[in-house]
Formats: structure tokens, C-alpha cells, sequence
């Protein structure tokens, strides 16, 4: 082969394309096991048939890549985004989520065998679990892709109607099997295949209503949110509350499913409060017909008042309807209904899902009663908006519509992070107070010190070891036991550990205020492991060396005046308090962001010398930075050591700090929600692929997913909008030649 | 005394260790130079050298029994060898796949780390996945390797001590020689001082990165194979010999290759002359290195010979 031809910019892509077909093939291929010959993994997934329909993925990935310019245009197509996302969100969730919780490993596939094994059910729902769902997903993907690339009208509204209805299908079919069963679920992939489905119609349905041949998928969706404002959401609301109220389970003990109507009957004479009595009968029905009245009438209309009402109303339906749900639950443990222990057990989704829905029509109705009176209806709502943003963010998303929808996710995050955690496994509930909120904790507070003031710490995890092991000497679980005064429960421990923790953020930041950059990463992360190996290493009886604190650290207890609480082994309680505490620390985080010490943690960060110049105490913001961001992980420290109890210095290792960064730059450096997403995606990931993968190979995936993302989307998830301005504003892109070489940074 | 006694004997096993930091920690060195960036993948590359190496090896001696004493050398150089391609490939492929392509895209710097600790993660765990994940892997034993070969007071010099210093050593003379002489050491040094106008003088960015790489990832991939030799070795040996030869780079002026090279020596003499001290103990090394680290960069906030590549030579 000559040199022009190897060098050509095709052959080293297909070059690439083979090559990364080949690494997944190895990925996806056997663990070595015991063997001393060393590859062996490498030679049985080479030497393989499957090695050929890896190569042949290769070659797609090469013929897509070459012909992308030519795909390209039919995604500004209207619709083409929407379908996309739901056709993924349907593969998605039929490969990967759980359709059951009993069945094997719950998947598709052992649902779908088990089903095939089993008579009794009614034929929609065989049919879709043996040929149906791929036979309706691939003809409604064909003719949706026509639909949307074509701009034929016709069929994108018979293909939308289509989607529904297969949605419909793939939803009836799992309630089919569950409520065959007997059994409490909690799997999500119905849901999803339902919602990917809907997704998909709304796509169809925007192809067909639209007029343009091009559109932006975001301006799409700014322009449906600022149609009527709150209406969206108030739609899904109702939708789910209807649902909720319908078809789901509200008490769901071993081998029963009582819907909402049944509940009502299983518990009569039972001494049921009256309010939830009624509510069972009637009531529920009567507010879901009146929230959802109002709530959808207020937002069509626009109507202030009704938007107040109709957020009054949904609080106080969803308030009554926890009420109900404590009642029912009280009554089930009261009489020992599959040995319940105290109320909130064995309690259906159908409950919590009315909540969510209740409290979506709330928002509804909230953002309609506070919505701005600007936009009066007309087509596009930026025309009338551009006139009041600033000129810096021309081109991009105005001010006012980002606003909007941050608005209407910020409802729906709240809705989710209230009313979800209910329905979740025990298994999920665990991995969301002990891993993702802890973790979503440490992220925002090293955002402050990597993100927003540009300091590289990868040594954060000794704040959290501090904090942690300042509650347990608190409540005396060291060796070392406090003098009486200071012995405490651990809720009142967390001032003491934030102190503690502030001063040494001071200690670290001080003498390492002259480094800059790597030397910084280095010394944070030298601090880091001496106090792990001081931890182990247990100088003076301090720590107890790997055994850990014992006896366990105290959970937490309040009791003030006649409020008497005390958190136990239930991992739902944790998770309403630390929902408390990142709400808290939000709150704080957010308005520092713009506040003085923000800006000058941004010029420091910028700029050192430049800031020194413009007046700025630079030691002192750099303390402030170590400080500030390393009292979250004191928090952090209080809650993990009297949630889990028992601890050893194997929670506080070097890598968990490496990931840390690494859940701050993959959200987004510097901005706040992005930190949180990175935090949550990245420790979610690992429970997740337990199912997908080999237990050893999870690190390997993330590892691969994180090198993606970042080749893929360097800003991360959620960009801050400063560095997004940084990085996509100001004039031309630099050429590649000067680009070859990142410019500095301050870090 | 008994410490003072054995002094000897820990210099010895300070720089065995050091020069194996020392040639990681060129790696880093040379990568920081011509591109401000932390290489974390780094360690990884030494990691995939030593299993290349092994490979190979083993391939030649079998379990290693029964080869003539005047193939060892022989064999020690296809070691050498075959470590050095292993890691020269994968720091070039490294480079390619985890720099190239944010570099493209302009990405903001620590981007650039965390997409390194993600390659790093990925190789490690696919090491694990394709070779095996025992904590001890050894070569075959095809030489002595705790032969006495002389005795200094109370230190007795080893076999594989001897190959370690004497490789090490002749391995940073030549990539001194390499950057101070030839045309790739002056582009090198061109891109490190400054690359925009090294890019106006006619000298290829992308392909002086991608050698730079290849060197620290060849360096590497070495001291992989000599540190398989000497101790054992696992898919997860690079995360602790990586983290100190960053340290080590640090120490003596990271971009700095003689300094990588003095901090790499000083570090392991730290490590193996500090903790037997009386009262401190063998558990406390890695704090004492840590120590002494944070002190030197407190004094000297860049280093012990300053950071830029450009001036080392």
C-alpha cells in the first residue's frame, strides 16, 4: 500500500473504527480465569464468530461516520430529536431495565421465558412477550423515520396513534404478568417502554404539526413550555394521577395488589381515620377531578388566581393523600399484615404515583399563577423576550426560556426526589442514601474548590474522613471518649464537625497557597493518604485503627418540645433528612455562586495574577475556597458515620477522592446542578451495571463511559454557563495549530 | 547502632526503588513539558508493560528453568524490549484516543485529567479482564535473581539490583542525550518552551506529542518489565508506583527531566532511609514521602530544580 493511501483521513478511520469494533469485542468477551497463559480472554473473543459481527459493527461505525454530513440534515427535521431519544429509551429499556422482580435476573429475556412457560395469560400479553415488542418497535421506527424524513403528515399522525397504542401494549402486558403474580413490583422497564413510546408520538405528532422543514430540538421544546406555562406539566400530572388511580397497586403485601378502589373495600371496618375512609371512597376521586380541573384549566386559560387555587388544592391532595397512606399502612402493620413492622410498609406505587402526580399539577398551577405576562401567546416566544436579555447571550438560549425550563425540571426533580424514593427496592433506597446523596454532598462541595475557584484537590476525601471520624469521637465512639459536656447526639455534632472540618481546609489551604496547579494536585492528594494511613495507622489509640469506631456511631435523634424522632435502620428516613441537608446547602451554595466571593473565586480562577491586580485578597479567597467547600464533606461526614454506623479508613482511599473530580468534571465543572448530575450518574452507574455486566468489569465501562463523555462532550453533562460562554462565545474558534497545545487555565 | 549499621544496605534499596520511579516519572515529566497536563494514564502504561513484557518472556524462557546462564542477558533485553513496545504502543495509542481528541475540540484542562483517569480505569480493569487479576503475578524464574554479586559493608548487591540501576541509569543518559541532542530532543524541547511559535518555525505539534509520549510511554514500559522482575506485578501495580513517581516528578520541578530523575532518586532514598529510623516504622512510609514532599514544595513552590523542559537541557 502506498503512503497517500494510508495516510488518507478514510483509511485511518476505518483503521479506528476496526480497531474500537475489536476493544469492545474484548470487552464483551469471557474473564480469564484461573489460566496462567496470559490473553487468554483476548484469543477467545478474537478467535470467534462474534469477532465478525464486532467487525461488522466497525464497518457501520465507518459508513455512518463517512456519511454523517449527508444523515445530519434530517435531524433538524421536527420531531427527528424526540424520536430518537424515545426509539433509544425503548431499546434501553427493554435490553437493560428489570420487567419484574422475581423472575431470574428480571430482564426481558427471562420475563419473556417465563411467560412463554406460562398459560393462563391473555394473548396480547404472549404475543408481546414473544414477537410483539420487536415486531411494533421496528415497524413503528421505519415508519416514523419515513414520517419524520419525508414531512408526510398522514403518516406521522397514523404512526403517533401507532406508538400509543404499542405503549399501551408493552404497559398492559407487565400489568398482565404482575397482577398474575401476585407480587409487589418494582421495575421500571414498563414505564419506561411506555414513556420511550410516548416520546416517539410526541415526535410524530410535532412532525406533522409542524410547518417547518428545520428545527432545533430545544427551541421546540422552550416553545411548548412557553405556550401556556405550566400546562405540560400539569398534563403529565393528571395523566399520572389518573394512572395511579386507575391501574396501580395502592397496598401491596405478599400475594396482593389491592388498587385504589380495592384498598378501599380491604380495609372497611377496620377502623379506618375518617378522612382517609373518605378519601378511599370518594374524596380521592373528587380532588383528582378538581386539581386536575383546575390545574388544567388555570394554565390553558392563564388565569393567576385559578393557578394559586389549583397549587393550594394539589398540596392539600397530596397532603391527604400521605395522610391515607400512613393510615392504611398503620392499620396493615397494626393487624401484622405480612408481618409489618410500622407504618410506610408494604405500601404499592399507586400511592406515592398520585403524590407525584398531585404535586406536578401543584407546580402546574404554581408556575401558571407566577408566570410573567410577556409572552402573550404569539408563535415564538424569544421575539418578544430578546428585547430584555443582554446582548452577551445572543445566539444562544435567551435568559427568560432557559429559565422556564430549568423551572419546570427544578418542579419535577422536587416532585421525583419526594415521592420516588418510596417506591424504590430496599436495595435502591441503600444505594441512594449511602452512595448517591453522600456523594452528591462531597461533589458540591468540591466544586467550590475545583470548579468555581479553579484549585485542584484530589485529597478531598480526607474532609470527609475528618468529618466522619469527628462524629464518632463525638458520640463516643472512639476510643477516646469526649469529656460528658461534649458528649452529643449526632444532628448536634454537625456544627462541630463543619468547624472541624473548616480548619482543616485552613490547615491544607495555608501552607499550599503558593503552589499552583499540578504541585497543588500533588500535596491535596499527599494529604489525602496521610490521614488514611494515620487512620490505619492508629497513633495513640485515636481512630482504632481499621477495625473502625465501635461500638457503631449513634443514629441520629431529635427530640425538641413534643417533636420526637429518631432515625433507625430505615433507609427512607435518612433520605428525607439528607434531601433536607443538600436542599440547605443548595440554597447557600447557589446564592454564593454570584455573590462577591463567587466572582472573585472565578478571577483567581481565570486569572491569578489578574485578580492580585484588581484588588483581590487572593490567600484569603483561596482559604475560603478550601474552607468553604470542605465543610459539605463534614456534613457529608456527620450523616455517613451515623447512617452506616460502622466505618474503617478503607471508605476514605485515595481513588474515592480521584473520583470525586472526577463526578465534579463529568457533571459540568463549576456549575452547581452539573456537579450534582455528575455525582449521581457516576455512583447510580456502578448499581446499575450490576445487572448489565460482570461485577468485576463495572470499573472497566465507567472507565470507557467517562473517556467518551469527555472526548464527546469536554464541558460535561450540565456546562456552567460562564465556562460554556468561555468556550463557545467569543469570536472564532482558534486554529487547530495554535489549539494543539490547551490553553492555560489557572489550574 | 544498629540503624547507622545498615545504612549501606538502605541506600542500596533507595535507589533501586528511585531509579525505578525515576523512569516513570520521566514519563510525566516529559508529558507535563510539552503539554502542562498531568499524564494520570501514565501508570497504566507501566502497568500494561510489565504484562507485554511477560508475555513475550514467557514465550521465550517458558517457566525459565534450564536457561543457560549467557541467554540471560539476551533475555533481559528482549524483556527490556518488549516492554518498551508495549509501552511506547499503548502511550501512543493513549495519546491518540484520550488527548488528541480533546485537544482538537479545545477542551478546558482538567477535562484532559479526567479523561486520563478514565483511560486509566478502563486499562487497568481490561489488564485485569484480559490477563487476570491475581495480586502477584511473577516472571519465570530464569536467572538468580537474589545472587550476591558484591558486598559493600553491610549492603549486599544483588542480581536484579544491578540490572535495575545499571538499565535505569543508562536508559536517562541516553533520553538526556536524546533531548539534548538529536532533532526530536530540539522540537521537543521547542514545543515545551512554546508551541504556537514552534508551530510557526515548521515543527509538526501533533507529531512531537505523539513522539513525546512514545518516549515517556517506551520509559515506562521498561521500568514495567524490571519492576515484574524484581517484585510481583498485577493489573493494578501502576495506581500506587504511578502516584509516587508523580510525586516524584513534582519534587524535582515537574517538566523537568533532570529533575525527575534527581526527585525520582530522592524519594525512594526517603522511602528506605526514613521509616527504619527508630520510632517511626516500616507503616508510615508513604506519609514520610508525602512529608517530605509538602515540605520541599513548601520551600521551593516548583520543585527542586524548577519545572520548564525547555530549560533542563
Amino acid at each position: 500500500m502506498n503512503r497517500v493511501m494510508l495516510r488518507s483521513p478514510g483509511f485511518k478511520r476505518l483503521v479506528a473504527c476496526l480497531a474500537g469494533s475489536l476493544v469492545l469485542a474484548v470487552m464483551i468477551g469471557p474473564q480469564e480465569g484461573t489460566q496462567a497463559d496470559y490473553g487468554y480472554a483476548f484469543r477467545q473473543a478474537v478467535f470467534k464468530p462474534r469477532v465478525f459481527v464486532f467487525l461488522g459493527i466497525g464497518v457501520l461505525m465507518f459508513l455512518l461516520v463517512t456519511y454523517w454530513p449527508r444523515v445530519t440534515p434530517y435531524f433538524t427535521r421536527p420531531g427527528a430529536v424526540a424520536l430518537c431519544t424515545g426509539l433509544t429509551t425503548v431499546i434501553a429499556a427493554q435490553f437493560l431495565l428489570r420487567w419484574d422482580d422475581q423472575v431470574g435476573n428480571a430482564k426481558f429475556g427471562a420475563v419473556s421465558r417465563a411467560v412463554s412457560n406460562t398459560s393462563g395469560l391473555s394473548p396480547a400479553t404472549t404475543a408481546f412477550f414473544s414477537w410483539l415488542h420487536w415486531v411494533q418497535f421496528l415497524v413503528i421506527a421505519v415508519l416514523a423515520a419515513f414520517a419524520v424524513a419525508q414531512r408526510n403528515r398522514m403518516l406521522a399522525w397514523v404512526t403517533a396513534a401507532f406508538a400509543v397504542v404499542a405503549g399501551g401494549i408493552a404497559f398492559y402486558a407487565h400489568n398482565d404478568v404482575i397482577s398474575f403474580s401476585h407480587v409487589a413490583d418494582h421495575s421500571f422497564g414498563a414505564f419506561t417502554t411506555l414513556l420511550g413510546y410516548l416520546v416517539v408520538a410526541v415526535g410524530c405528532s410535532a412532525a406533522a404539526l409542524s410547518h417547518e422543514q428545520a428545527t432545533h430540538a430545544r427551541d421546540s421544546i422552550d416553545r411548548v413550555l412557553a405556550w401556556r406555562p405550566g400546562l405540560p406539566i400539569a398534563a403529565v400530572g393528571a395523566a399520572a394521577t389518573i394512572i395511579a388511580m386507575t391501574t396501580s397497586a395502592w397496598f401491596s403485601p405478599l400475594r396482593l395488589n389491592a388498587s385504589f378502589s380495592s384498598t378501599h373495600d380491604l380495609f372497611a371496618g377496620y377502623g379506618l381515620s375518617p378522612i382517609s375512609s373518605q378519601y378511599l371512597a370518594w374524596l380521592g376521586w373528587v380532588l383528582l377531578a378538581v386539581v386536575a380541573i383546575t390545574a388544567l384549566s388555570s394554565t390553558y386559560l392563564r388565569l393567576r388566581l385559578g393557578g394559586w387555587i389549583a397549587a393550594g388544592l394539589g398540596v392539600v391532595a397530596v397532603l391527604l393523600t400521605v395522610v391515607t397512606l400512613y393510615d392504611i399502612s398503620k392499620i396493615g402493620a397494626d393487624n401484622n399484615v405480612d408481618a409489618a413492622t410500622g407504618p410506610w410498609q408494604n405500601l404499592g406505587s399507586g400511592g406515592w404515583l398520585a403524590c407525584m402526580g398531585f404535586g406536578l399539577m401543584a407546580a402546574g398551577g404554581f408556575i401558571a399563577a407566577t408566570a410573567a405576562r410577556t409572552s402573550t401567546g404569539s408563535a415564538s416566544p424569544s421575539t418578544p423576550d430578546t428585547a430584555f436579555v443582554p446582548s452577551e447571550s445572543q445566539g444562544g438560549l435567551s435568559l427568560r426560556t432557559a429559565s422556564r425550563s430549568s423551572k419546570n425540571l427544578l418542579f419535577v426533580g422536587v416532585v421525583l426526589a419526594l415521592f420516588l424514593p418510596p417506591t424504590m427496592t430496599e436495595f435502591w433506597q441503600k444505594v441512594l442514601v449511602s452512595e448517591i446523596g453522600v456523594y452528591v454532598l462531597l461533589a458540591i462541595g468540591l466544586n467550590v474548590v475545583v470548579g468555581w475557584a479553579g484549585l485542584l484537590d484530589l485529597g478531598f476525601i480526607a474532609f470527609y474522613a475528618i468529618g466522619s471520624y469527628t462524629t464518632a469521637y463525638l458520640v463516643g465512639s472512639l476510643p477516646h471518649k469526649p469529656p460528658a459536656w461534649l458528649h452529643m447526639t449526632p444532628l448536634l455534632a454537625i456544627p462541630f464537625a463543619i468547624t472541624i472540618c473548616i480548619i482543616a481546609g485552613v490547615a491544607l489551604g495555608a501552607p499550599t497557597l503558593r503552589l499552583r496547579g499540578d504541585y497543588l494536585a500533588i500535596v491535596t492528594l499527599g494529604f489525602g493518604e496521610i490521614i488514611r494511613i494515620t487512620a490505619v495507622n492508629n497513633p495513640g489509640n485515636i481512630t482504632n485503627s481499621t477495625r473502625g469506631p465501635s461500638p457503631a456511631v449513634a443514629h441520629p435523634r431529635v427530640h425538641i418540645g413534643p417533636v420526637h424522632i429518631t432515625w433507625g435502620l430505615n433507609n427512607l428516613q435518612y433520605w428525607y433528612l439528607l434531601l433536607a441537608l443538600i436542599v440547605i446547602v443548595v440554597i447557600l451554595f447557589y446564592r454564593l455562586e454570584g455573590s462577591r466571593l463567587g466572582r472573585a473565586w472565578a478571577a483567581i480562577r481565570e486569572d491569578e495574577v489578574a485578580a492580585q491586580a484588581s484588588g483581590i485578597n487572593t490567600p484569603r479567597v483561596k482559604l475560603l475556597a478550601f474552607a468553604i467547600g470542605a465543610s459539605t464533606s463534614g456534613l457529608a461526614g456527620v450523616f455517613f458515620a451515623s447512617q452506616i454506623g460502622y466505618f474503617n479508613p478503607d471508605n476514605f482511599v485515595l481513588n474515592n477522592s480521584i473520583l470525586v473530580v472526577a463526578y465534579v468534571v463529568f457533571g459540568g465543572m463549576g456549575s452547581l446542578p452539573g456537579a450534582m448530575a455528575g455525582a449521581a450518574v457516576l455512583t447510580w452507574l456502578p448499581e446499575f451495571l450490576k445487572d448489565q455486566v460482570p461485577a468485576d468489569d463495572r470499573q472497566m465501562w465507567i472507565g470507557a463511559l467517562v473517556l467518551l463523555m469527555m472526548i464527546f462532550r469536554p464541558a460535561g453533562l450540565i456546562p456552567a454557563r460562564r465556562r460554556k460562554a468561555e468556550l463557545g462565545g467569543l469570536g472564532s474558534p482558534p486554529s487547530s495549530e495554535t489549539r494543539a497545545v490547551p490553553a492555560s487555565e489557572g489550574l | 547502632m544498629h540503624y547507622i549499621h545498615q545504612i549501606p544496605a538502605y541506600v542500596l534499596l533507595g535507589l533501586t526503588r528511585g531509579s525505578m520511579y525515576a523512569l516513570i516519572a520521566l514519563g510525566y515529566t516529559l508529558v507535563y513539558g510539552v503539554l502542562q497536563l498531568l499524564n494520570f494514564a501514565h501508570s497504566e502504561v507501566f502497568m500494561s508493560g510489565a504484562f507485554g513484557s511477560y508475555i513475550v518472556v514467557h514465550a521465550v524462557v517458558g517457566d525459565g528453568k534450564g536457561t543457560p546462564s549467557w541467554a540471560v542477558p539476551l533475555v533481559i533485553v528482549i524483556g527490556l524490549l518488549s516492554g518498551a513496545v508495549t509501552g511506547a504502543s499503548v502511550a501512543w495509542t493513549l495519546e491518540r484516543v484520550a488527548y488528541r481528541t480533546l485537544r482538537r475540540r479545545g477542551a478546558p484542562k482538567l477535562a484532559f485529567l479526567i479523561s486520563a483517569i478514565g483511560a486509566s480505569f478502563f486499562l487497568s480493569q481490561l489488564a485485569g479482564k484480559l490477563f487476570n487479576r491475581f495480586r502477584g503475578n511473577g516472571f519465570p524464574k530464569y536467572f538468580d535473581q537474589n545472587r550476591q554479586v558484591l558486598r559493600i559493608s553491610t549492603a549486599r548487591v544483588q542480581v536484579f539490583e544491578v540490572v535495575i540501576i545499571l538499565t535505569a541509569v543508562i536508559m536517562m543518559i541516553f533520553l538526556d542525550r536524546l533531548v539534548a541532542q538529536t532533532k526530536l530532543g530540539r522540537s521537543i524541547r521547542a514545543v515545551a518552551e512554546d508551541a504556537p511559535t514552534a508551530a510557526l518555525m515548521g515543527i509538526d505539534i501533533d507529531r512531537t506529542i505523539s513522539r513525546t509520549f512514545v518516549i515517556g510511554g517506551a520509559l515506562a514500559g521498561a521500568a514495567g518489565f524490571l519492576f515484574g522482575t524484581a517484585f510481583s506485578f498485577s493489573n493494578t501495580v501502576g495506581f500506587d508506583q504511578g502516584t509516587k513517581a508523580f510525586a516524584a516528578a513534582v519534587l524535582g520541578g515537574i517538566g523537568n527531566i533532570r529533575g525527575a530523575m534527581m526527585g525520582g532518586l530522592l524519594l525512594g532514598l526517603v522511602e528506605a532511609l526514613v521509616p527504619p529510623i527508630p520510632h517511626i516504622g516500616i507503616q508510615w512510609t508513604d506519609v514520610v514521602a508525602f512529608v517530605v514532599l509538602v515540605m520541599v514544595l513548601i520551600f521551593r513552590p516548583t520543585g527542586l530544580l524548577g519545572e520548564r523542559l525547555g530549560r533542563a537541557a
